[in-house]
């Protein structure tokens, strides 16, 4: 500002009262001068006043400090701007927030599953461990009976301790501030379970007039304890069953000690809304410690006897198996063998092995095959469709079928010819020569070395016949006393010629023949040899036969009688009688039969 | 979820521990009552668009206010004091309780609810005889812990009114 100068004393009213105005202004210079260059300065720098950065700067720390006592609006102001800067920045560079936050975030999420992993891998190592064993039986026995989960038996058997709750409460207020649990427990109304617990506290001091500071330590009823860890302004009350170590207790100390550090304010300022100890989670799940039992090393005796039984179970199995291979290969084998048996297809058909094929009805019953081979016979069925086989086995069966030969007689098949060997009734023989043709596979018949025990006996009784001779006295015909015994033997055995001859089909004549002595005439002789035959003739008539013809006739001295000197004896040889058997169309037996004729 | 606790204060036989059973079923056994001298409980609300966990306090009645232990009402925020309409003599117990808990806790909303509103015909309490303590109270509501009339609606009032201060 420019100062204005003194005036001249001659001045009108006008110049004065100016001279004077101007004389004011020079004094108030005087005497303000340095206070209006002060108040001059300060009115231009409010005009052209603008704050600076470096002023906020200065005074930005601690206006935010202060606001912030007062109340949340600064906070509300820069929420919505903090919350768009922050997903902006996680737009714009996602790997910055990403680099940022990883070292908690991983960290936190590590520690999550770290510990759900060994609670899982802990209750699955007991439950294995005990299941095996003869506890672990009586156990498993305990758990149906009470209706409870087989774990929660073992947990309860093998538990040492364990934190099933951690309560973290308002000393004051005897409000909760947070609250854990160990998995697989249950809880309801913890803020009243965390009042009562105050509450409870509170009647023990004031009935045994204890200081605000002591309290209640520990409550235990049953399995459960509940130890009660005092803080300034909070409380940690934590519920375990079992039997916890000493160490626990100082554990629970020193984490509520770390709380009331952590959280000095939030506590201090605590009017209901628990909100920011949420963040206390981790520092409580820390104290959801537990221990169990250690096992004794080894396995349990139950384990080895399964074992064992396993092992006698496989072997048992591997035996069947190898048994059962055995069966069947035999089984496979015989049916191959079998005559009378073709096998065309095998399936398995509802869990069991079909054999599909031809069978003749005579072959062997594969059942029975079955049964001797030791095969199941649930595992194997049968599908066959009949038919005559032609092969040498089957023919044979099919002849001894049809024609039930006698235990004597051997049967045998060479080709389409059936060979039959040994002794038969002269009936079976006619019935083979009659049937055998009719058998399947049969063109031919061998008898050659079949016996027929009838033309044998037939034969035999022939030979006995003509064995007997009825002796007569010198010149005489009479049958002697002792010779008749003779004759009665002579007239058993034309009987039973007679018999088989019926039966042979046969109708034999019996010749008596008549001899004589070389003494006396040959006429006289001759006569005499034929009245000793007609004798002999007609006392085996008296005997009725059904196809015997009887002839008698003389036949004079016997030639084939050799006489000499001193002969006496061959002459008494020559007075008798002889039978010869003689068939139409057969020679009859020796000499003699040819010399007979009709 | 904010939590809040209330004292439930009153005489020998007001209708305390009815009054809490009207509004929840606890997992308490009403002999914590006689023997430890509270029993407790606890009770969700949803007030202005505000989730409140209520810890109702049962605190034992008897006559003789002195049996109260005063440490049961250490960070209360509210209490309700109740009266038993058809007994003058709930009026001078709840006077002296409610001296007792500002004594203790100091100046916090309270309600005064006139127990046995179902026996209205055989009540003696007259509005005069309370009208010194219901000047300071937040509410005084007329209730039935038998009926559960006008329960549930005062404890609300009251959660409201510790919202608000």
């Amino acid at each position: 500002m420019e100062r204005s100068r003194p005036s001249s004393p001659t001045h009108s009213p006008t110049e004065y009262a100016k001279g004077e105005s101007e004389d004011f202004s020079a004094l108030r210079r005087l005497l303000l001068s340095p206070e209006q260059v002060q108040l001059d300065r300060l009115r231009q720098r409010l005009d052209t006043f603008v704050i600076g950065p470096q002023e906020v700067s200065r005074v930005l720390p601690d206006a935010i400090r202060l606001r912030a006592r007062q109340d949340n609006r600064l906070l509300a102001s820069m929420l919505p701007i903090t919350q768009e800067a922050l997903a902006l920045s996680i737009k714009q560079s996602p790997q910055l927030i990403s680099d940022s936050i990883a070292p908690i975030l991983g960290a936190a999420i590590r520690k999550a599953i770290s510990r759900a992993m060994r609670e899982m891998l802990q209750s699955l190592n007991q439950t294995l461990e005990y299941s095996m064993s003869w506890q672990g039986l009586q156990w498993r026995w305990e758990a149906w009976k009470t209706g409870r989960p087989f774990v929660e038996v073992v947990l309860l058997h093998t538990l040492r301790f364990r934190v099933e709750q951690v309560f973290l409460i308002h000393k004051k207020t005897g409000l909760l501030l947070n609250h854990v649990m160990a998995d697989g427990i249950s809880s309801q109304g913890e803020a009243a379970i965390s009042g009562m617990l105050t509450a409870i506290q509170d009647f023990v001091r004031d009935s045994f007039q204890q200081g605000q500071d002591e309290g209640l330590e520990s409550l235990r009823i049953g399995d459960l304890t509940v130890w009660i860890e005092q803080g300034s302004s909070a409380i940690l009350a934590t519920v375990i069953r079992g039997t916890p170590p000493v160490k626990l207790r100082d554990f629970l100390q020193t984490t509520l000690e770390s709380l009331h550090v952590q959280y000095w304010d939030s506590l201090q300022n605590f009017q209901g809304d628990a909100a920011v100890f949420l963040e206390t989670r981790p520092h409580l799940e820390d104290c959801l410690q537990a221990q169990f039992v250690k096992r004794r090393k080894g396995l349990p005796v139950v384990f080895w006897g399964l074992t064992a039984f396993l092992l006698a179970l496989l072997g048992w199995w591997a035996y069947q198996a190898s048994l059962n291979h055995q069966q069947w290969t035999e089984l496979l084998k015989r049916i191959a063998a079998e005559p009378g048996i073709v096998v065309t297809t095998i399936q398995e058909e509802g869990g069991r092995t079909v054999f599909h094929g031809l069978r003749d009805p005579l072959a062997v019953d594969p059942e029975r095959l079955l049964e001797e081979v030791g095969y199941p016979p649930y595992a194997a069925g049968f599908h066959f469709e009949p038919f005559i086989a032609l092969t040498p086995e089957m023919v044979r069966k099919r002849a001894i079928t049809v024609l039930h030969p006698p235990e004597s007689v051997e049967v045998s098949i060479e080709g389409s010819r059936i060979i039959l060997m040994g002794e038969s009734s002269h009936g079976w023989i006619s019935k083979v020569i009659r049937s055998a043709p009719a058998i399947p596979g049969v063109s031919e018949i061998s008898l050659e070395r079949l016996v027929d025990t009838d033309v044998k006996q037939f034969e035999s009784l022939q030979v006995e016949l003509e064995g007997q001779a009825i002796f007569f006295l010198s010149g005489q015909e009479t049958v002697l006393n002792r010779e008749l015994v003779k004759i009665r033997q002579v007239k058993d055995i034309l009987q039973e010629l007679d018999t088989k001859a019926v039966q042979l089909g046969r109708k034999p004549s019996i010749y008596i023949l008549g001899y004589s002595s070389p003494v006396g005439s040959q006429p006289t002789n001759m006569s005499l040899s034929e009245r000793r035959a007609n004798k002999v003739l007609e006392i085996l008539r008296e005997t009725p036969f059904h196809v015997l013809k009887l002839f008698a006739t003389g036949k004079g001295v016997d030639p084939d009688v050799k006489f000499g000197p001193g002969g006496g004896q061959r002459y008494s040889a020559n007075r008798r009688v002889s039978f010869r058997v003689v068939e139409p169309g057969i020679s009859p037996r020796g000499e003699v039969g040819a010399k007979i004729g009709p | 979820m904010i939590q809040k606790k209330i004292c439930m204060l009153g005489g020998f036989a007001v209708g305390k521990t009815s009054l809490v059973r009207q509004l929840v079923s606890g997992i308490f056994s009403e002999k914590y009552l006689t023997t430890v001298g509270v029993k407790i409980d606890q009770k969700s609300l949803s007030v202005r668009g505000q989730d409140l966990l209520l810890v109702l306090w049962d605190l034992y009645g008897d006559d003789d206010f002195q049996k109260v232990r005063a440490s049961y009402l250490q960070g209360a925020s509210g209490y309700i004091l109740v009266i038993d309409g058809t007994r003058k003599e709930t009026v001078d117990v709840a006077w002296k309780l409610h001296e007792l808990a500002r004594k203790a806790i100091g100046p916090v909303p309270f309600a005064i609810l006139l127990n046995k509103h179902d026996l209205v015909d055989e009540w003696v309490v007259k509005h005069p005889m309370i009208s010194d303590l219901s000047d300071q109270a937040c509410l005084v509501s007329m209730v039935s812990a038998k009926t559960g009339e006008g329960v549930e609606a005062a404890f609300f009032v009251l959660s409201e009114a510790i919202l608000k201060s």
